[in-house]
């Protein structure tokens, strides 16, 4: 049990508080800092999407800016304005209620170019050909920073360190990733103010983590951009072993400053027990996460549905709901997996959408057992897991045998294991999943929940900034 | 109410624009749908989705636009719809479906400068959610250009000029004369043109004889103006653009030997200069053609069957194909099978998993076996290299060590995991993982019968590959012929193990005139050449009309190509009468063969090209006299074909042949039972899964 976990007043589940702009006078704890002149210490935090960016990573990167103001630390985040998040996965504004208010953030106008769907925003030359426009503006954008999409956001990036470093030293940079040009903001800031900093790179740059393998050779632009910035950073923080053993074995030297640094989940996302599976009225299996798998993993999934429907009388009235964004920009709900969805309806199957953050919980408590959806394999753990697991429900694995996620689940009292991807393999388990969510005591359930109660993103993150504000200190105890 | 105008070029995404009607009528909009569809196929598509008007919008191009970005081309045809501007003119909001209508609708708004014009379906629903809104909403309507687009349209038209005079010149009524094509021939001929003219003259005659429907007489002239170049890279395109033409018309093209020379003398060039990404890519063209689904497997012959080694020839010749083909080996064997643990085996497959549900089940139940299934396609990385031809051939010439990182990194794991790793079909999967060393890993792959019709073969590091099996004697004969590495001593073994096929639940009492009725399982396929039956049906019916034939399966899809759209004509042509008067009874697609075998008294194989025929072997089993077609690509060959497969007597050379065979049987019916009975006998205890477990634990456990 961790002991020293320090606790937020904005952890999950807490009132909800305004925003505060930077700039405006810091409401600063009168525990003096670390910081400059006896004041609070401060940390330039480059999170492009934080809340209320809808996406996955803005529950760490809230977490984490909350934490660091709990520790005593001011704490100004860049991001992108939210007109910019309207493109891509939207905005979800009740994640905003649980920042903490002290937190300021800076709002840049970056924009994806690539996913405007405003026709008269397009030049005549992208409006004829959008695949040969797009593959330009990719090249056009890593002229800057070998990053496609994101490259050309380093000018911007850079000039708004170096400004708010003039506005208001910082101590501290906490870059996390993606995107990677985050880091050459990172660096000029180092370079031109010796700022330390320290990377949140969560999945990793140099490895695929979806497809297993190495992205870039050391020798390339990216190589020699991630050498060149990992080689000065005081820490660097991934999801999970398989990507610090990556790194690690990648860069020797660095091997005791990565750190593993797991996503967990928020606590007032877990429904507790609040439902009674009833067989008659048709069990409920859900997914809630984004939709970011192929058609052809969606089509073993369902076809591992209606062989487990047809098989067992526990699922002859059963429903799967699925919930999350499905598609960005442009081509929003209309993919192959929507076609696939909508077809699956007779066999029980349901599209409903995406989840405000606030109602997760909610729906939660109207499922009876879970399906983890995940692409990738041993690099990847995913987030959902872990709020999966704090359900306590039961989980069919719908993902490669070696996961990350396996690991993760190994030892959960009502979890079917993980059996591939062959749609028999999941039929079995969901007819497994069945009998467990009808068959499991209050007890198994207790322990499901009590499974996932190590992975509370607060006590993750609280140990990770504390940790990383320790690293902090030594370094600049070193450097005096 | 608000007026919305969807517009999409090459996509139907019925789901999508449903579930998009239905969010926008509750935004109390009205939704117009144009799509360049045909419009009985855009009507059937969106029948019961909520639209005020379908249109179907102009699908046939301008020739001056054949050229012109897809965008540009889709707004040259429907610039004069009157229905679409129409529409436009009334709308509120302009929404592209695709990218291809991007460019029509940026060309609306410019006109309907009020209107929202917005790309997708989630933005079309947030437009009319931001006008609904508003305080009031703008009245829409057309204004004149902006005049920066109008000089830039006549800029354009100006440029198209001297093109617009060489089009008068081979306008379509000119070249659909035989005498003005044979005209424009001349210049192609003469002496003395410099080639850059020549080409140019030859690739503008060659598009106006497209244009005028004449697609021979285009590949001739390109191929015509190639013979008079000597530059190798120009001859070579210009003799892969005339055989791609006519393969992209469902003609196998004459062309072909012609265009594989020129493409593999340059790709040895290209190879020689160490240009290893273009010798690939040029290795690619050669095989896209010579291995073309036209001429071997959408029609009834193939020059591939008819004389293997001399279709294969010329890639032996070549010194870039020898390079890739060159075995590179492994540097330890396969480790014997473990003794203190079960053995992990890995069975893949990509995309089709239809042979492997019995092997799969029986190993998932084996104590001694730790089995795992991985589909290709499943997993977007390995989906992406597994049919990577061009990497695949660079990487063997030395020109693409990415490829083998990427290989090495999502491979290894499951190499290093299993003990055994199956592949099923000899196509792209066993191409990519023996461009890596596989380890002690034990490699089996399986080919069924099509893959020996494409490259694939030919690109598998066959020393790196422990056991290949077949699933017949005559497809082993085939394809160890066609390729030379998997004879020499770094060859593979080469087992010949039936699919497995549960036959027991096949034997039923059969109906009472089933020894009249004709069975042919399967007829989705032009290979399997139901017309065949049709003749044998029509030979027997002159002697007795009782005879009737039943096909059992989902009928050719007529979009599938161009090949199975004429084979489908002529067959419907033929079923007509038949059919009407009760002679064929077509039953479709069904889950349950068995059941409808009861009613089969003959089951025919009458296919061009099989590897065993699965549905001959159900039909048997379940009590139907088999008459087997000698299938011609295998007729007379030296490696057998239907006669390695079955008895000699089921089989046949002609539909006369069969119907003998049918009347001499059916002349009692204690005779015909009898036949039956020994038939059915004869395939369970052959090809029954309980039989050939057995041949695949053999396989699998076997000595190595």
């Amino acid at each position: 049990m961790l002991t020293s976990t320090i606790m937020s007043a904005f952890s999950p589940s807490r009132a909800p508080q305004p925003d505060r702009a930077p700039g405006s006078d810091a409401p600063s704890s009168a525990d003096p800092g670390p910081g400059h002149d006896g004041r609070r210490p401060h940390l330039i935090y480059l999170a492009i999407g934080f809340p209320p960016a809808a996406k996955s990573c803005a529950y760490r990167m809230r977490e984490t800016a909350n934490q660091f103001i709990a520790q005593g630390w001011d704490v100004t985040v860049v991001t992108i304005e939210d007109e910019s998040w309207e493109l891509e996965s939207g905005i979800d504004l009740t994640l905003s209620d649980q920042v903490d208010p002290r937190v300021a953030v800076l709002k840049l106008p970056l924009r994806r170019e690539d996913l405007e769907t405003d026709i008269r925003r397009y030049s005549e030359e992208r409006a004829v050909s959008p695949g040969r426009w797009a593959k330009k503006l990719r090249e056009r954008q890593q002229e800057t920073f070998p990053e496609a999409t994101f490259g050309d956001w380093r000018g911007p990036l850079e000039d708004a360190v170096l400004g708010l470093h003039k506005e208001r030293p910082a101590d501290l940079l906490l870059a996390t990733c993606v995107p990677y040009v985050n880091l050459a903001a990172a660096w000029r800031l180092w370079e031109e103010a010796r700022v330390p900093y320290a990377v949140d790179f969560r999945d990793g740059w140099s490895i695929d983590v979806v497809d297993g393998h190495e992205a870039f050779r050391p020798e390339s632009e990216e190589g020699r951009w991630e050498t060149r910035v990992l080689g000065s950073a005081i820490s660097l923080w991934v999801v999970n072993d398989p990507i610090a053993e990556h790194y690690r074995a990648r860069y020797p030297v660095l091997a005791d400053r990565v750190h593993v640094v797991r996503n967990g989940y928020d606590a007032d996302s877990s429904p507790g027990r609040s439902r009674r599976p009833d067989p008659d009225s048709g069990l409920v299996f859900g997914y809630l996460g984004t939709v970011n798998f192929s058609p052809e993993h969606l089509k073993a999934v369902l076809e591992g549905w209606r062989i487990a429907r047809t098989r067992e009388p526990l699922l002859a009235n059963a429903r799967f709901e699925v919930r999350g964004h499905n598609g960005h920009g442009a081509r929003r709900g209309a993919n192959l997996q929507a076609d696939l969805l909508r077809d699956a309806e007779p066999d029980g199957v349901t599209y409903g959408g995406p989840v405000a953050k606030a109602e997760v919980a909610d729906a939660y408590a109207r499922w009876d057992a879970m399906v983890l959806i995940l692409i990738g394999g041993r690099y990847v753990t995913s987030g959902k897991v872990y709020e999966y697991m704090a359900t306590g429900l039961p989980i069919v694995s719908a993902h490669a045998i070696a996961h990350d996620a396996s690991n993760v689940l190994k030892g959960h009292p009502l979890w079917t294991g993980a059996r591939g991807l062959d749609a028999k393999a999941i039929a079995d388990a969901f007819v497994d999943a069945a009998h467990l969510a009808v068959e499991s005591t209050d007890a198994q359930h207790a322990a499901a929940m009590a499974h996932a109660d190590r992975f509370t993103r607060e006590i993750i993150m609280s140990e990770a900034v504390k940790n990383l504000v320790d690293q902090f200190q030594v370094e600049k105890g070193r450097a005096q | 109410m608000i007026n919305v105008l969807f517009v999409s070029s090459n996509t139907l995404p019925v789901s999508a624009i449903a579930e998009t009607a239905q969010r926008l009528d509750a935004e109390g909009a009205r939704v117009f749908y144009g799509a360049c569809t045909a419009e009985p196929k855009l009507k059937a598509a969106l029948d019961g989705v909520e639209l005020a008007q379908i249109h179907a919008l102009p699908r046939a191009n301008l020739r001056r636009a054949v050229d012109l970005p897809f965008g540009e081309r889709v707004w040259t045809r429907c610039r004069k719809d009157l229905w679409l501007h129409a529409r436009a003119r009334e709308a509120h909001v302009l929404v592209a479906v695709d990218e291809g209508a991007v460019y029509t609708v940026w060309q609306l708004a410019q006109r309907n400068r009020k209107a929202k014009a917005v790309n997708g379906f989630a933005p079309a629903v947030s437009a009319v959610r931001e006008l609904n809104g508003q305080d009031a909403v703008h009245t829409p309507g057309y204004s004149l250009l902006p005049p920066s687009l109008m000089a830039r349209e006549f800029g354009r038209a100006v440029k198209r000029l001297p093109d617009a005079t060489a089009r008068a010149l081979t306008a379509r009524p000119i070249m659909r004369r035989d005498l003005g094509a044979k005209l424009w021939r001349l210049p192609l001929r003469a002496p003395g043109v410099p080639a850059g003219l020549r080409v140019a003259t030859g690739r503008r005659v060659a598009e106006a004889m497209k244009w005028a429907n004449k697609h021979t007489g285009a590949a001739y002239a390109l191929a015509l103006t190639a013979s008079k170049i000597s530059d190798s890279k120009t001859k070579a395109e210009l003799l892969y653009d005339a055989a791609s033409l006519e393969y992209g018309r469902g003609i196998v093209s004459r062309h072909t030997d012609k265009a594989v020379q020129a493409l593999l003398a340059h790709a040895d060039e290209l190879q020689a200069e160490e240009d290893y990404l273009n010798a690939a890519g040029t290795l690619q063209r050669a095989m896209s053609l010579s291995f073309h689904r036209v001429a071997h497997i959408d029609g009834l012959s193939s020059p591939l069957a008819d004389a293997p080694m001399k279709f294969i020839k010329p890639y032996h010749a070549s010194k870039a194909m020898q390079t890739v083909m060159t075995p590179r080996g492994r540097l330890r064997p396969a480790a014997p099978r473990p003794t203190d643990r079960p053995l992990r085996l890995l069975i893949t497959t990509s995309a089709n998993a239809n042979f492997l549900h019995e092997i799969l089940d029986r190993y998932r139940d084996h104590p001694d076996v730790e089995v795992r299934f991985l589909d290709m396609v499943t997993q977007a990385g390995l989906k992406r290299v597994s049919w990577a031809d061009r990497p695949i051939m660079q990487e063997r010439m030395g020109g693409d060590d990415e490829y083998a990182d990427q290989v090495e990194g999502l491979m290894r794991p499951y190499l290093d995991w299993a003990d055994t790793v199956f592949v099923d079909w000899c196509v792209g999967p066993p191409a990519m993982i023996t461009t890596v060393d596989p380890g002690d890993t034990r490699i089996i792959v399986r080919l069924h019968s099509y893959e020996a019709f494409t490259r694939w073969p030919h690109l598998v590091d066959w020393s790196r590959v422990d056991d290949l099996v077949f699933v017949a004697e005559h497809l082993r004969g085939l394809t160890t012929e066609l390729v030379p590495a998997l004879r020499g001593p770094k060859a593979p073994r080469t087992p010949v193990v039936f699919n497995a096929t549960e036959l027991s639940s096949f034997p039923r009492e059969k109906q009472a005139d089933a020894r009249f009725n004709l069975g042919l399982v399967g007829v989705g396929q032009v290979v399997k050449d139901p017309l065949w039956a049709v003749e044998v049906l029509r030979l027997l019916r002159e002697e007795d009309e009782r005879y009737r034939l039943l096909m059992i399966g989902g009928d050719m899809d007529r979009d599938f190509s161009r090949a199975t759209k004429k084979y489908r004509n002529k067959m419907e042509k033929e079923l007509e009468p038949l059919v009407e008067a009760g002679a064929v009874l077509r039953l479709g697609a069904t889950d349950d063969v068995a059941g409808k075998l009861t009613d089969v008294g003959f089951i025919l194989s009458t296919s061009v090209r099989e590897s065993a025929h699965l549905g001959l072997m159900e039909g048997t089993a379940s009590g139907a006299v088999p008459v087997v077609r000698d299938w011609p690509y295998f007729a007379g060959s030296t490696y057998g074909g239907a006669r390695t497969v079955f008895p000699d007597g089921w089989v046949v050379d002609t539909p006369k042949a069969a119907a003998e065979r049918i009347l001499r049987i059916n002349i009692t019916e204690e005779n015909w039972r009898d036949c039956a009975k020994l038939a059915a006998e004869h395939a369970l205890s052959t090809w029954d899964w309980s039989k050939v477990g057995k041949d695949f634990d053999e396989l699998i456990f076997g000595e190595r």
